[in-house]
C-alpha cells in the first residue's frame, strides 16, 4: 500500500483572487509508478497555466503499490478552490479533507472517492464506476450529465450523507445515487435508468423521466404528471408506486417513483 | 503575405486543371504566386510525395447565422473538439460543428484554402461575413438565399426574367454574395404554411411552382456572366423516393445556356436526392440512376454530400426537412424563419452502420463517386456538417481509392448494403489525379475561380500548394487517410501555414465575391418594387440593409458584366 499525501500550500491560495487548481492529472492510477520527483513534476492547471504539482502542493510519499489499486492520494488543505478531484479516475482511492470545489468524482471510471465535507456542484457528473461519498452536502448537478448531453451518471455507486441541490441525477442512465438528506428540485431531471434513494424530503422529482428509479422516504411535493400504480412494500415499508412521466407519453413514461 | 521565394522541389504534382498527371516537377513561388523561376529561394524538399493544388470545397456550411445557432444549442458538440490555444492558434473547441478558428486550421491541415459557405440568409449577410473574418487561413465566399425570397417569387410568377436579374445584380451586391443558391425552391416558403412542395405543386398565396422559380433563375443568373451557375438544392431532400423529383429537376434547366462552358446548374450533395423505394421500410440508393442521367448529360454537376458515420448536426434553409429528421430522432430541433427571404432548421442526427438506412446512404454518396465515368462533374463534400462534418473527407478519399476498404467497412455494417446499394458490387478504384480532380479542379472550375487563381499550379496561380506525406504508389487505405487528414506542408499564398501536420502559420484569408453589373434604367425599375417591400415588410430599412464594405477587410472582386446577346 502507498500513501501520497498532497497538501495544497497556502501561499497557492493567498492570492486577491483564489485561482482554481484542476487536479484531474492527480489520480492514482495516473501518479502509480511514479517517482517522488517524477510526481513532483506532474503538470496541473492553475487558473490559464500549467505549473508542476510540487510547486503547489507539499508532497509526501509513504510505502510501495505493486499496481494502481494500492495507491491512495490523501488530499489536505484548503480544497474548496481545487476542481476535479478524481475526474477520469480508473482505480486505487483518493481522500479529499475537507471541501471541495466543481467536478470532483467527474467521469470516473473506478476506484473509490471520499471527501470529508461538502462538495461543489457536479460531483459525481457523468460517472461511469466507482464508487464516491461525500460526507456533508453536494450541491447542484450531482450526477448529472454536462450541458447538452443526453446521458448523465451510467454507472457506479454515490452517497451523500447531507443534502443536495438541484437537478440531482438528470440524464441518469445507470449507478446507484443514495442521498441520506434532503434534495432541493427536480432531481431525477429526464432520467433513462439507474436508481435515487433519497431518505429525506424531495420537490418535484422525476420530471421527463422515461427509466429508472426514484424512492423518496421524506416527505414529497409531486409532478402532476405521473399515474398511481398500487403500493409496494420497501425494507418493510408500504410506499405508494407512480409511474411516468406521462409528459413524455403514455408509451414513454416507464419512470417508477416510490413516495410515502 | 509570401515569405520572399519559395521552391518546392521534386514532388510528384497532380495538376489536372493543366493537364499534370503525377509528374515530377518543381513548383517556383513568389509573392504569393506561381512563377516560371526563382532566383534566391527557400527550398521544400517534396521528393517522392504527393503535391496537389490547395483543395477547393465547393459546399459547407462554415460561418453564419444557423451554424451558429448549432454551436450555441450543442455544447456537448463543441466539447469534443476542445484544443488549447498554441503560440500560434487560438482555442479551438467542436466537431460537427467547430468554431471559427478550429475550421480554418483544420481545412489547412487538409491542405484546403478554399471553402464556399453554401447558405447566407441574405438578412444575416455581415454575421456571415463577420464569421468568415475570423476564420484563418482559408479563401472564403458566400452564396446567399434567392430562391424561397418573396421578390423572385412575384417577378417568376409576372414572367419578368430581366427585372428578376436585377434583383439577383441587387441582393448578391448588397450581400457581397457569390452566386444564387436555392434551397428547397417554394417548399421553404410553403413551410410557413405548414406545408411542403413537389417540384410541380404551386407555392401557397405565390401561386409558382418550384419548377418554374427554379428556371427563373437559372436563366436570370445567365443574363450575366457569372462564374458560377445557380446551386441547387432540390426538392424533397432526403425522402425516399425522391430520385424521379431529382432528375425532373435537372431537366428543368436542359436547354438553358451557360454564359461559359460550364454547367446551367450545380445540384449540391446528391446523395440525400438519390433515394428509392416509398418509406424508410424499403429505402434503397437509385445512384446508379442519378449517375446514369449524369453521364449523359453536360448541364448539371452534382457534388456528393457522402455520409460519414457517427454524430453530427444537420442544419439547413429546408425548415419542412429538418422538421421531418426531428420527427424520426426526437432530438433537440429549432426552427427560424427569415422575414421575406428563406428560412432554417437544425437538429442533430447520428448516422450508425447498424442502420439500414444509414447504411444505404453512406454508400449512395460513394456510389455516386463511383458510377459517374467523367470526374469532373463531381466534387467531394460531406455537405458539412449535414451528411458528416469535412474533417472526415480522407475517410472517403481513402474508400473511394480503396475497394477492399470498402469492402472491409461493408461487412461490418448492416447487410442492406448488399440488397439495397450497388456500392458492394462497384469495383473501380480512383486515382491521385481523379482525387485531384473531385476535391481541387472541379470545384474550382464549376465556381468559375481557375481564372482567378484557385484549384490550379499554372504560372500566375495562386501560391496555395498541399503537400501529403505519402508516395503516389501508396495503396494502404489507412496510410492515405491519415496523409489526406494532415499534410507535410500547406502554402497558402506563397506562405508555409502548416508544417509536419501543425499549424505554424495563420494569416487572414480573403473574401471573394461577385459585383453582378446591371443596367441602371433595369436597376431602378426594380428598385421601386424592393423599396415598397422594405417599407412594408422588412424589419430593416433598405437604406442599413446593404453590407459595408468595412466588413470584407481582405476584399477580392470579380465583376459579372451583363450579356449583350
Amino acid at each position: 500500500m502507498q500513501t501520497i499525501t498532497l497538501k495544497l500550500k497556502d501561499a497557492a491560495m493567498s492570492g486577491i483572487a483564489q485561482v482554481p487548481v484542476e487536479v484531474d492529472a492527480l489520480t492514482p492510477d495516473k501518479l502509480f509508478g511514479k517517482s517522488e520527483a517524477e510526481l513532483k513534476a506532474v503538470k496541473v492547471w492553475w487558473g490559464n497555466k500549467q505549473e508542476a504539482t510540487g510547486d503547489l502542493f507539499d508532497v509526501s510519499v509513504a510505502g510501495d503499490a505493486g499496481s494502481a489499486d494500492e495507491v491512495k492520494i490523501v488530499m489536505e488543505g484548503d480544497l474548496t478552490r481545487v476542481k476535479r478531484i478524481g475526474d477520469g479516475m480508473k482505480a486505487g482511492e483518493i481522500e479529499a479533507r475537507g471541501d471541495v470545489d466543481m467536478h470532483c468524482g467527474a467521469m470516473m471510471e473506478g476506484g473509490k472517492v471520499v471527501v470529508e465535507g461538502n462538495a461543489n456542484c457536479w460531483a459525481g457528473r457523468e460517472m461511469r464506476g466507482g464508487e464516491l461519498v461525500i460526507e456533508g452536502d453536494a450541491e447542484d448537478n450531482l450526477c448529472a450529465m454536462y450541458r447538452g448531453e443526453d446521458k448523465g451518471m451510467t454507472g457506479g455507486k454515490v452517497t451523500v450523507n447531507g443534502n443536495t441541490g438541484e437537478l440531482v441525477g438528470q440524464y441518469m442512465a445507470g449507478g446507484e445515487i443514495l442521498i441520506k438528506g434532503n434534495v432541493d428540485r427536480l432531481a431525477g431531471l429526464s432520467m433513462r435508468g439507474g436508481k435515487i434513494t433519497i431518505e429525506g424530503d424531495a420537490q418535484w422529482p422525476g420530471p421527463d423521466m422515461i427509466g429508472g428509479e426514484i424512492v423518496v422516504k421524506g416527505k414529497t411535493e409531486m409532478m402532476p404528471s405521473f399515474r398511481p400504480d398500487g403500493t409496494e412494500s420497501i425494507e418493510g415499508a408500504e410506499y405508494k408506486k407512480y409511474l411516468g412521466d406521462l409528459a413524455m407519453g403514455e408509451k414513454k413514461a416507464k419512470g417508477t417513483l416510490y413516495v410515502r | 503575405m509570401a515569405d520572399g521565394e519559395l521552391l518546392i522541389r521534386n514532388g510528384v504534382v497532380y495538376d489536372p486543371i493543366n493537364g499534370v498527371n503525377g509528374e515530377k516537377k518543381d513548383i517556383c513561388i513568389r509573392d504569393g504566386k506561381v512563377v516560371e523561376s526563382v532566383t534566391n529561394p527557400k527550398v521544400i524538399d517534396a521528393e517522392g510525395r504527393v503535391v496537389m493544388p490547395g483543395g477547393v470545397d465547393i459546399h459547407a456550411h462554415i460561418a453564419g447565422g444557423k451554424v451558429n445557432a448549432g454551436r450555441i444549442m450543442r455544447p456537448e458538440d463543441e466539447r469534443k473538439g476542445v484544443e488549447p490555444k498554441t503560440k500560434v492558434c487560438r482555442a479551438q473547441s467542436g466537431y460537427s460543428v467547430p468554431n471559427t478558428f478550429a475550421t480554418g486550421y483544420r481545412y489547412a491541415r487538409m491542405g484546403y484554402t478554399f471553402v464556399m459557405e453554401a447558405a447566407m440568409p441574405p438578412l444575416a449577410a455581415r454575421h456571415t461575413h463577420e464569421e468568415m473574418v475570423d476564420i484563418p487561413i482559408l479563401d472564403n465566399a458566400a452564396m446567399p438565399l434567392i430562391d424561397n425570397n418573396w421578390m423572385t417569387m412575384e417577378y417568376v410568377k409576372s414572367g419578368d426574367t430581366d427585372l428578376l436579374a436585377a434583383y439577383i445584380a441587387w441582393m448578391i451586391k448588397a450581400t457581397k454574395g457569390y452566386g444564387v443558391k436555392v434551397v428547397n425552391p417554394g417548399g421553404t416558403e410553403a413551410w410557413g404554411w405548414a406545408k411542403n412542395c413537389d417540384l410541380n405543386d404551386a407555392v401557397p398565396y405565390f401561386d409558382v411552382t418550384p419548377a418554374e422559380i427554379i428556371k427563373g433563375l437559372a436563366e436570370a443568373t445567365e443574363k450575366f456572366e457569372m462564374p458560377h451557375s445557380i446551386h441547387v438544392h432540390g426538392n424533397m431532400l432526403g425522402h425516399p423516393g425522391n430520385y424521379e423529383m431529382t432528375k425532373d429537376t435537372y431537366d428543368v434547366v436542359k436547354g438553358i445556356k451557360p454564359y461559359r462552358d460550364r454547367p446551367t446548374m450545380h445540384a449540391t450533395h446528391t446523395q440525400f436526392h438519390s433515394y428509392g423505394g416509398t418509406t424508410w421500410g424499403n429505402f434503397e440508393s437509385k445512384a446508379g440512376a442519378i449517375a446514369d442521367y449524369i453521364n449523359k448529360n453536360d448541364h448539371v454537376s452534382i457534388d456528393l454530400g457522402s455520409v460519414i458515420l457517427g454524430d453530427t448536426t444537420t442544419m439547413t434553409a429546408d425548415g419542412p426537412m429538418e422538421y421531418s429528421l426531428y420527427q424520426i430522432t426526437g432530438r433537440k430541433w429549432t426552427n427560424h424563419d427569415v422575414e421575406l427571404e428563406t428560412g432554417t432548421g437544425i437538429t442533430p442526427f447520428l448516422y450508425s452502420g447498424k442502420v439500414s438506412v444509414h447504411t444505404i446512404q453512406w454508400a449512395i454518396g460513394q456510389e455516386l463517386a463511383l458510377l459517374v465515368k467523367d470526374p469532373w462533374k463531381i466534387a467531394l463534400t460531406t455537405d458539412h456538417p449535414n451528411a458528416g462534418p469535412f474533417i472526415g473527407y480522407p475517410i472517403i478519399i481513402s474508400h473511394l481509392m480503396s475497394k477492399k476498404r470498402r469492402d472491409e467497412s461493408a461487412e461490418s455494417m448492416h447487410k442492406a448494403i448488399f440488397d439495397r446499394a450497388e456500392l458492394p458490387s462497384v469495383d473501380r478504384e480512383y486515382d491521385l489525379n481523379e482525387i485531384a480532380i473531385i476535391t481541387r479542379g472541379m470545384a474550382a472550375k464549376t465556381l468559375g475561380l481557375h481564372e482567378h487563381g484557385k484549384g490550379h499550379l499554372g504560372v500566375g496561380a495562386d501560391a496555395d500548394v498541399a503537400i501529403y506525406d505519402m508516395s503516389p504508389e501508396e495503396k494502404d487505405a489507412g496510410k492515405i487517410q491519415k496523409a489526406f487528414l494532415n499534410t507535410k506542408y500547406t502554402i497558402k499564398a506563397g506562405e508555409i501555414v502548416v508544417k509536419d501536420g501543425e499549424v505554424v502559420a495563420a494569416p487572414p484569408g480573403r473574401t471573394i465575391f461577385v459585383t453582378p453589373e446591371c443596367d441602371d434604367k433595369l436597376m431602378d425599375e426594380m428598385l421601386v418594387t424592393l423599396k415598397d417591400k422594405f417599407a412594408k415588410y422588412y424589419s430593416v430599412t433598405f437604406n442599413n440593409y446593404p453590407v459595408q464594405d468595412a466588413y470584407l477587410p481582405n476584399p477580392y472582386e470579380i465583376k459579372a458584366p451583363w450579356r449583350s446577346s
